[in-house]
């Protein structure tokens, strides 16, 4: 083998792994820079990527479906809500207080359905974004219905509040820097390795001691903390909330961003949401085409491009050297 | 004192016999096997041993101590690790992180661990890269530690597993067919590693489909057919004895009932 | 004070919608036991059922038989295609139960955006098939619906019943439900299974939606409430056992009608998802033990 082409495709493939993630570093600076209308489309891709991240830990990584991730979201959003707006809490512990009921929530549905195949967990998540939903609908002494509840305050701490749209942009891009360094220490450790090596075999897993059920429900409980954080920035951001913002199209469109960006990675999320966001505006204005345009694009890319986007360029790249095993997709087994 | 004891381990499933009765011991020094053609209860019968199947009847007992009907991990927790006959790899990790996994029960670190990472972790973690990249050598992957497991040769993935089973230093290993997909040079090198791992203290059980892997390896077997024990001994007992020459020669008649 | 009529009338409502579940429920069952897969489009079908059936009630005016038959086979259509074009190409691949759901949903998605852009968002509802005031016993109503629903399941039971044990295309389904791979040895057109049990579950769920429109109403997004019901029959009766699912529907149906008698209404859902997880943790092999 001649040493030198390998080398040259290696620091080719190199850059193209990270060109995406470099891109999307800096159109969050450009925002920051340029202002305007801009900014509001990076707040919410930024939003999302907490979001998604928390989406890969568990898809990801763990390779076990959930569909109730927008379930957490509202939760830690309307704690956010109510507890700053009607009871005039400080938003970081009514934050806390949300992601705490969220990982409470993730406990109860996961601790019984995780140790089963995983359609049980699916199902049920589904069913849990629904009673949510209703929840915030009908429970209208304290999330006003369909009203919503309006005069959230910004994010800060003590009489310090993060209120122009750039100062917010610059607080969104240092938490999802956390969150994805996070979600990076989570994946590069033993707790990581014990959830990535559950989805490739649970049977080799157990036999090494890895005690599975227990495991995916951490990771669940971890997912469900990132979907809560990403429903109370939301809030703080927009300074609203009401019952459709946590709708299904938000677990749709977690979805779509994971794969766009590439399942299973530390910077798929984040490339993910930020495509998303960026597409054209003619999908955005009108909601009931983009979540059928999500839909319909999720399932072209299962079954053309099962790594995501990404792994769609290296497949391409790749193969005259190494064929890639069409059986393998990167990322989830069940 | 015996590693480990079975007692009259019975498997049905269904009207099938697939384990009638077995019993046997397995000593701490040495290498023993199980042999017997396919389909005479092998995988089923290291099932039941490390917890993955539940007896019908029978017991397992490990180290002393009653491990029947114990899940998996637990067991394994105990130090008895068994490898899979299809190579089971963590397709999504790396050569060394497979290894690596298979450190979990020698180690602790966990979620705040993973976030905070304090001292202790940070020097559990370098000693198990340093132990993984050990064992990764050991079985000769030492130039493969971060190509995908997935990528890997058939041959080359039995070896890792290998690896990975020893990094959670068993004291029981069972090896179901280790050897199944290898070609012969492969299984050359197999049946020397198996030999060092015995040598260093890990009591080795293995099943094997290759008499003639088993029988320049193994210090003891136990030969099964269709479901039951039909004999036991050394290498040469066994094989001079007429009932596993008529199973293994296909013969139609079977010793039964 | 405990109400008897009301509470009797509480259950014949909760065992009629009990049926519906059942028979979304066996379609769960019919598409698990040929492939494995759990569909999680089902609701879909039961959502078109009632709605293709109102479209072709209100635009072309044809008699409720024929506007239901039409819509049945329409439904048990998109089905096959479904299969041809989403499930199949996963499937050769090998594609992960992770991605199949995702994929099934996806299709969920799909279906229920496009019929939302077609019809808008206003319920819709159908006539009821016999216009007769309600039959009186005591002080329980019970319209002709509800014995149309009650009726036309234990019909589609029986017929299953026929189906898997009688004919040779039922028996081949019953095979492959058993061992997929010694089916196909023995020469049964496995594949073609996967694309008939698409047919039979969808013609399964049209009926359910059908039969349930003219008590309720249907609009583009009761699908997947409907789709979690069933499944939650299916995991009562013991996933992959058809006749279990049906149990299953008739016992959620009624224990979601206790729910709504003893804690008022806005806890259906709510009832329904802890039946399912407490029978998850009890029980997680149903009512009358796993299939296989
Ligand atoms: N899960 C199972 N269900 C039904 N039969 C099984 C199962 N596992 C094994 N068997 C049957 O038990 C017998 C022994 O199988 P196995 O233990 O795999 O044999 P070996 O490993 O010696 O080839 C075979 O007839 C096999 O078909
Ligand atoms: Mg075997």
């Amino acid at each position: 083998m001649p040493t030198l082409p390998t080398t040259i495709s290696t620091n080719a493939g190199l850059l193209l792994r990270y060109l995406p993630a470099v891109l999307a570093v800096g159109l969050i600076a450009y925002a920051i820079v340029a202002g305007g209308h801009f900014v509001t489309l990076a707040g919410f891709a930024l939003i999302y990527a907490v979001f998604v991240t928390g989406l890969n830990i568990f898809m990801g990584y763990a390779g076990q479906a959930s569909f109730g991730q927008n379930a957490f979201a509202a939760i830690g959003g309307y704690a956010s809500a109510v507890l700053t707006a009607t009871y005039g809490w400080p938003p970081i512990p009514a934050l806390i207080v949300g992601a705490a009921g969220a990982a409470l929530c993730a406990v109860v549905i996961g601790y019984p359905t995780l140790r089963l195949r995983g359609h049980y967990l699916a199902m049920a998540t589904l069913a849990i974004g629904l009673i949510v939903y209703e929840v915030t609908v009908q429970w209208q002494s304290v999330t006003q219905g369909y009203m919503g509840i309006s005069g959230i305050p910004p994010l800060g701490i003590g009489s310090w509040e993060v209120t122009s749209d750039r100062a917010q942009l610059i607080m969104l891009s240092i938490v999802v820097t956390l969150c994805m360094a996070s979600a990076w220490l989570i994946r590069n450790s033993r707790f990581g390795r014990a959830i990535v090596a559950l989805s490739g075999s649970e049977d080799a897993a157990r036999a090494l001691g890895v005690d599975v059920a227990r495991y995916k429900l951490a990771a669940f409980v971890v997912s469900a903390v990132y979907a809560s954080l990403a429903g109370s920035l939301f809030v703080h951001i927009v300074g609203f909330v009401s019952p459709e913002v946590f709708g299904m199209h938000m677990v749709i469109l977690g979805f779509t961003m994971l794969y766009v960006g590439g399942i299973g990675t530390i910077t798929g999320p984040l490339v993910g949401a930020i495509v998303i966001n960026l597409l054209p505006e003619t999908f955005r204005g009108l909601k009931d085409y983009q979540d059928l345009v999500y839909g319909a694009a999720l399932i072209l890319l299962l079954i053309y491009a099962p790594g995501g986007l990404a792994s769609l360029g290296n497949a391409l790249k790749r193969r005259p050297s190494t064929p890639i095993p069409a059986t393998a997709p990167k990322g989830a087994r069940p | 004192m015996n590693r480990l004891g079975v007692h009259a381990l019975t498997r049905r499933f269904g009207g099938l016999v697939a384990n009638d009765s077995i019993s046997f011991d397995v000593p701490v020094e040495g290498i023993s096997a199980v042999i017997g053609p396919n389909g005479a209860g092998k995988t089923t019968l290291f099932s039941m041993i490390s917890g993955f199947l539940e007896p019908s009847e029978g017991r397992v007992v490990f180290e002393g101590e009653d491990v029947t009907g114990v899940a998996p991990e637990r067991i394994a927790a105990r130090g008895l690790v068994r490898t899979f006959q299809l190579a089971q790899l963590f397709q999504n990790l790396t050569v060394l992180e497979n290894v690596k996994v298979g450190r979990h029960i020698r180690t602790k670190a966990g979620l705040w661990a993973a976030l905070a990472r304090p001292a202790w972790a940070r020097r559990e973690e370098a000693e198990t890269e340093r132990r993984a990249r050990e064992l990764i050598a050991f079985v000769g992957l030492g130039d493969q530690a971060d190509a995908r497991a997935a990528a890997l040769p058939y041959g080359q993935q039995r070896l890792l597993e290998i690896a990975r089973a020893l990094a959670a230093e068993p004291k029981l290993l069972l090896l179901d067919e280790p050897a199944a997909g290898l070609n012969h040079d492969e299984t050359e090198r197999l049946s020397g590693i198996i030999r060092r791992i015995a040598a260093q203290g890990t009591t080795v059980l293995l099943i094997e489909h290759d008499m003639k892997l088993v029988m320049n390896t193994a210090d003891r077997i136990v030969v099964l057919n269709f479901g039951r024990k039909i004999a036991e001994g050394t290498p040469t007992e066994v094989q001079g004895n007429p009932q596993v020459i008529e199973a293994y020669l296909g013969g139609v008649e079977t010793p039964h009932v | 004070m405990f109400d008897l009529a009301y509470f009797s009338q509480t259950l014949v409502n909760g065992l009629s919608v009990g049926c519906i579940y059942g028979l979304i429920g066996i379609g769960f069952c019919v598409i698990y036991n040929a492939s494995g897969i759990v569909n999680f489009a089902q609701g879909a079908f039961v959502m078109l059922g009632g709605m293709i059936t109102y479209v072709l009630l209100t635009t072309l005016h044809l008699p409720m038989i024929v506007a239901g038959s039409i819509a049945i086979i329409v439904v048990a259509l998109l089905g096959v295609l479904i299969e041809r074009i989403v499930v199949r190409p996963l499937w050769d691949r090998n594609a992960t139960m992770f991605v199949m759901i995702l994929a099934t949903l996806a299709v969920q998605i799909v279906i229920e955006r496009t019929t939302l852009i077609l019809v808008g968002d206003q319920p819709k509802s159908i006539p009821v098939f016999t216009d007769l005031p309600p039959i009186r016993i005591g002080g329980v109503s019970i319209g002709y619906q509800t014995l149309w629903i009650i009726g036309v399941s234990l019909v589609l039971i029986a017929l299953l019943a026929l189906f898997f044990q009688k004919t040779l295309v039922g028996r081949a389904m019953r095979a492959c439900s058993i061992n997929r791979e010694a089916a196909a040895l023995q020469g049964i057109p496995v594949s073609r299974m996967l694309a008939l049990s698409f047919a039979l579950s969808a013609a399964l769920g049209a009926i359910a939606g059908i039969l349930l429109t003219p008590t309720q109403f249907t609009a583009f997004n009761v699908g997947t409430p409907f789709a979690i019901s069933g499944f939650i029959a299916a995991i009562v009766g013991g996933f992959g056992r058809p006749f279990g699912a049906f149990l299953g529907g008739i016992a959620l149906g009624l224990a979601q009608a206790l729910a709504v008698f003893g804690l008022g209404s806005g806890l259906k859902n709510v009832a329904a998802l802890s039946v399912l997880l407490i029978f998850l943790f009890l029980r997680p092999s149903g009512i009358l033990g796993a299939a296989k």
